[in-house]
């Protein structure tokens, strides 16, 4: 049972440690555009 | 207005991350093997993640021909993202798969072909990463070509427990599941392929918001200048 336990645990903590680093590098990016956007409609005469 | 992107893979990965729940629900709910007991249930987890391994390498080595022979961006950047789900999924493989094998063979690892070959995979993803990562101007082209050499490595990894003297289980075994666990298995199967597709378009979301980022960021220099 430690074994079925461990295997599912470290899969579940990897799959959801993946997913969450990625979403938030995601979200990071897009502010990222989002501002330089901005700054490019400012930039307009 | 539509909802951002971050909201919408979100979403997603909650739908695909809830699949996988009613497959740990079924897989719970699943007879225990006759011989192995409990332990049997690391299957269901191991083999979708050994797919999983073998169709990153695979769509890696498909964007990777692309990028090199037709110079696609997109091909390129499918070939990145599916190599780290190659790089997430190997290791999910190698940590279930020794576990398993620490009740039934009384060792967690054997030098026998199929768990050879599959270490071997997973390190080409890596080094793929890291020919990404370290490569210097060449960087895209030299990975690009491993991905190519990695593929090579697939068929050995699915057909070796058939062509080489091999204690792993053979690729059969799924058939010859009961009823009750073959639903399960399935499920399973189907839960990790739906969250692979899910995390791979939100790796290339991720990468196509970066190349962006470094065209808006030359625009803006060049509105700058224009404007001083």
């Amino acid at each position: 049972m430690t074994q079925v336990a461990l295997a599912y645990g470290f899969i579940w903590l990897a799959v959801f440690g993946y997913v969450f680093l990625v979403g938030r590098r995601l979200a990071r990016l897009q502010a990222e555009l989002d501002d330089l956007r901005r700054r490019i409609e400012r930039q307009k005469p | 207005m539509p909802a951002p992107k971050s909201t919408r893979f979100l979403a997603a990965c909650a739908a695909a991350f809830a699949l996988l729940l009613l497959a740990c629900l079924a897989i719970g709910a699943a007879p225990p093997e006759a011989t192995m007991g409990v332990v049997q249930k690391i299957f269901y987890f191991h083999v979708p993640s050994a797919w999983l391994l073998m169709l990153s390498a695979l769509v890696s080595a498909g964007g990777s021909l692309a990028y090199l022979f037709r110079g696609s961006e997109r091909g390129d950047r499918v070939a990145l993202a599916a190599a780290e789900l190659g790089v997430l999924f190997g290791l999910c493989v190698l940590v279930s798969g020794p576990l398993w094998a620490k009740a039934a063979w009384g060792a967690y690892w054997q030098w026998e072909a199929r768990l050879t070959s599959s270490l071997l995979l997973w390190l080409m993803m890596v080094a793929y990463l890291l020919a990404r990562r370290y490569g210097g101007p060449a960087a895209r082209r030299l990975a690009a070509a491993l991905a190519l050499f990695a593929a090579v490595d697939i068929p050995l990894v699915y057909f070796s427990v058939r062509f080489f003297r091999s204690i792993h289980p053979q690729t059969t075994v799924v058939s010859t599941l009961g009823p009750g666990m073959r639903g399960a298995f399935w499920l399973s199967l189907a839960a990790f392929t739906g969250l692979w597709f899910v995390l791979l378009s939100v790796r290339l979301a991720a990468e196509k918001a970066q190349a962006e980022i470094v065209e808006l960021e030359i625009l803006l220099e060049q509105a700058e200048e224009e404007k001083s």
